[in-house]
């Protein structure tokens, strides 16, 4: 009896797909290659990446295709795969100083060692729709620039000087916090994959929870410290971006080797709220995320400082804070609310009409006759 | 309920190449049995024992991303897959139905990667993942219920933070409960929750029985089967054993109440003693209609058959009756409570 049902099930599960797989190629025009989506849309196979813990451009790419642009989506589809492979091994912890620079400014100096760099950015680009774009052409504009090519410069970063001036609190180094035991300098990280988060969370997990957070969660968030529902104000020492060097030990001769780079983004900020009276230093934050998204990893890098305060605003609260942050989560959750409900909406219609009920007998007996006194009303 | 675990194999296997031409894998070519890594699999039965031992108690483990959306059954999915081997036959039920889309969706899943027979009757599946029902045919020994879990924690409703709710639970201190329990009698004369009602497990941890109706409530206590309850998202494994004492929390003058229906009997099969859900027709009507699909397909063919039909004349059953003025009451007091008396009520029309 039930087997047909059940093959009704799954046909119209296939069907929905099939539906969903129409509406990205039913256009005229021709199909996107996934070569297309990585070189052009750059920024989503970032985020992609990002929030789906898993550097893998083409793979992005072809998620981005798959989830025809929703980056909730795509970073979920890396996700899943990401939680099938095997792991070969760690890489070894690397200085963001020996980054491949090729954006770099820092708000906090006029100028800095290595100077500012302003790079590829739209920052100070006045938002015009730009229609020449409907007929683009592809032609490069910097294709007759006559600069010399050079290697991108490898940066001192700037927080090693207020660093080398005593003037930031390091989280890191501090022994008297909890935390620091299952984080401290020189011990494995947490990894949020592999063991589940409790509270209080080694600072090594809020880390990487938020570099894996939802962009626009890690935004709102960040901003709401900004806004007024918290303290943090920072001032960024720097944010930058370039090719970070992945080093692994070779499994034979035990040296370490570069085998490949990952496109990243920094964030380092200070606070000027001091960790102790006696001694005042800045508190820090800090933000890495995977590919070009600055605006992540500064909102990365208030939560980071917002969770050390551990204070009353909302953002500052670790376990809020990673609760909510998180894309995946977040939006399975709020989705789950198109399953169906009926049994559940069966037992609270059941409460509803009970109480409904009790009252009104209640509101008979203390008064006999309602109908009257509404009339009167 | 058991890998396929070569040992033979890794003996006579002259090198690591010949060990993996030689796994010969039921499921989905590509991935590994059952979906997931065998350390995974290892790592939610043990969270799943640590809970059988302590009845009650969220174990937290490393949930891992799951092809299927987080909040759409992803701890149910990790834990039956971790259970499920090739000898299983395994069921899939999504608020009381085989056939709702994601409960077929997870069901293909199984299938495919774990290459298990599938089956929509209760009492031949060794397996059933299930959200937010327990089954109206009375579970055996040799069956797992594995309940979808949304929120973990039933102080979740009192305080969001599970960090001091953990601390609640390692004090036994529930006075925050009893208390909003109590301002709900103050507000409303009654207990207005609903679904996912609170109960005290083995006397010691308090539980979120996963969002089933008052109406499964009871099948908690004392059942022959184990019931497993699991969280992707909130990666918390919880369990209640077979033969466990669980009580719903309620006041001596205010009684713990299932559902009650305006109609006493299901308007397919005419059963009096299944959990009915409303349904409004195209031409204005209301009609009321068995929940478990599956059960009121046999109820239909054969209205006489009891809840216990497959149990070999074992007069076990579970579960209130339709009809508010039979009484019934659950007060935690096992064994007086299997429902109303006689074992083929229910079905006499």
């Amino acid at each position: 009896m039930g087997y047909v049902a059940v093959e009704a099930g799954e046909d119209v599960i296939q069907r929905a797909e099939e539906l969903f797989e129409k509406q990205r190629v039913v256009g005229e025009s021709d199909q996107i290659s996934v070569e297309q989506v990585g070189e052009q849309f750059s920024r989503l196979t970032a985020q992609a990446m990002s929030e789906g813990g898993l550097y893998a451009p083409r793979l992005a790419a072809i998620a981005v295709k798959q989830a025809q642009g929703d980056t909730a989506e795509a970073a979920f589809l890396l996700r899943a795969y990401r939680s099938t492979l095997e792991r070969w091994g760690t890489s070894v912890p690397v200085e963001t100083a020996e980054v491949f620079t090729t954006r770099r400014v820092s708000p906090a100096y006029k100028d800095v060692p290595g100077g500012q760099v302003l790079g590829a950015t739209k920052d100070y680009t006045q938002r015009l729709l730009d229609f020449e774009l409907i007929d683009d052409d592809g032609t490069d504009p910097t294709g007759d620039w006559d600069v010399e090519a050079e290697d991108p410069p490898r940066l001192r970063n700037v927080m090693e000087v207020l660093r080398e001036d005593g003037l930031v609190y390091d989280p890191e180094r501090d022994p008297d916090r909890d935390d620091d035991a299952s984080s401290g300098a020189g011990t494995e990280p947490f990894d949020a994959t592999r063991e589940p988060i409790t509270f209080p969370a080694p600072r090594s997990a809020v880390l990487q929870e938020l570099a894996r957070g939802e962009t626009g969660a890690v935004t709102a968030l960040g901003y709401s410290e900004l806004r007024g529902y918290g303290q943090v104000h920072p001032t960024l020492g720097e944010v930058r971006t370039g090719d970070l060097p992945v080093t692994i030990e070779h499994p034979y001769t035990g040296d370490e080797v570069e085998v490949t780079t990952a496109a990243v983004t920094e964030t380092e900020c200070v606070v000027p709220i001091y960790e102790k009276s006696d001694d005042p230093q800045f508190s820090f934050g800090y933000g890495l995320v995977f590919g070009r998204n600055e605006r992540k990893t500064i909102g990365m890098s208030i939560l980071d400082a917002a969770i050390q305060l551990d204070g009353e605003g909302a953002a500052q609260d670790a376990e809020f804070v990673l609760d909510v942050v998180d894309g995946i989560d977040s939006f399975g959750f709020i989705e789950h609310l198109k399953l169906p409900h009926y049994v559940t909406f069966q037992s609270i219609l059941d409460r509803i009409r009970s109480i409904r009920e009790r009252s009104a007998a209640a509101a008979d007996e203390t008064d006999p006759a309602p109908q009257e006194v509404g009339a009167d009303d | 309920m058991t890998d396929k675990c070569g040992v033979a194999a890794v003996a006579e296997a002259e090198s690591v190449d010949d060990l993996l031409d030689s796994v010969t894998d039921d499921g989905l070519a590509g991935y590994n049995y059952a979906y997931l890594d065998e350390h995974t699999k290892r790592e939610v039965r043990r969270a799943t024992l640590s809970a059988i031992a302590l009845p009650g108690h969220q174990v937290p483990f490393a949930s891992r991303e799951m092809p299927l959306a987080r909040g759409w059954g992803t701890g149910g999915i990790q834990t039956s897959l971790s259970l499920l081997g090739p000898d299983d036959t395994f069921k899939v039920i999504d608020q009381g139905s085989d056939e709702s889309v994601n409960a077929a969706n997870i069901r293909r899943l199984a299938a495919r990667t774990a290459n298990v027979e599938t089956t929509t009757d209760a009492t031949e599946a060794s397996v059933i993942q299930t959200r937010h029902r327990i089954p109206e045919e009375v579970l055996d020994d040799d069956q797992i219920l594995v309940l979808q879990v949304p929120i973990t924690d039933p102080l979740r409703r009192v305080d969001g933070s599970d960090d001091a709710n953990r601390r609640r639970h390692a004090h036994s201190n529930y006075s925050k409960m009893w208390v909003a329990l109590y301002e709900n009698v103050v507000e409303y004369g009654e207990i207005k929750l609903s679904s996912r009602y609170p109960v005290l497990v083995g006397d010691r941890y308090l539980m979120d029985p996963s969002p089933i109706p008052r109406w499964d409530v009871p099948k908690l206590d004392d059942a022959d089967n184990l019931f497993l309850f699991a969280a992707g998202r909130e990666a918390r494994i919880y369990a209640v054993p077979p033969h466990t004492e669980v009580e719903p929390l309620a006041f001596e003058d205010r009684q713990f109440q299932v559902e009650r229906f305006p109609e006493h009997a299901c308007g397919n099969c005419g059963s009096e003693d299944t959990f009915l859900t409303e349904v409004e027709t195209d031409d204005g009507g209301r009609v009321y209609a068995c929940n478990d699909a599956s059960f009121c397909e046999k109820r239909r063919a054969d209205p006489s058959l009891s809840k216990a039909h497959h149990r070999n004349g074992d007069g076990h059953t579970w579960g209130p009756p339709t009809d508010p003025s039979v009484p019934y009451e659950s007060d935690g007091d096992s064994g007086e409570n299997r429902g109303p008396a006689g074992p083929n009520r229910g079905g006499d029309e």
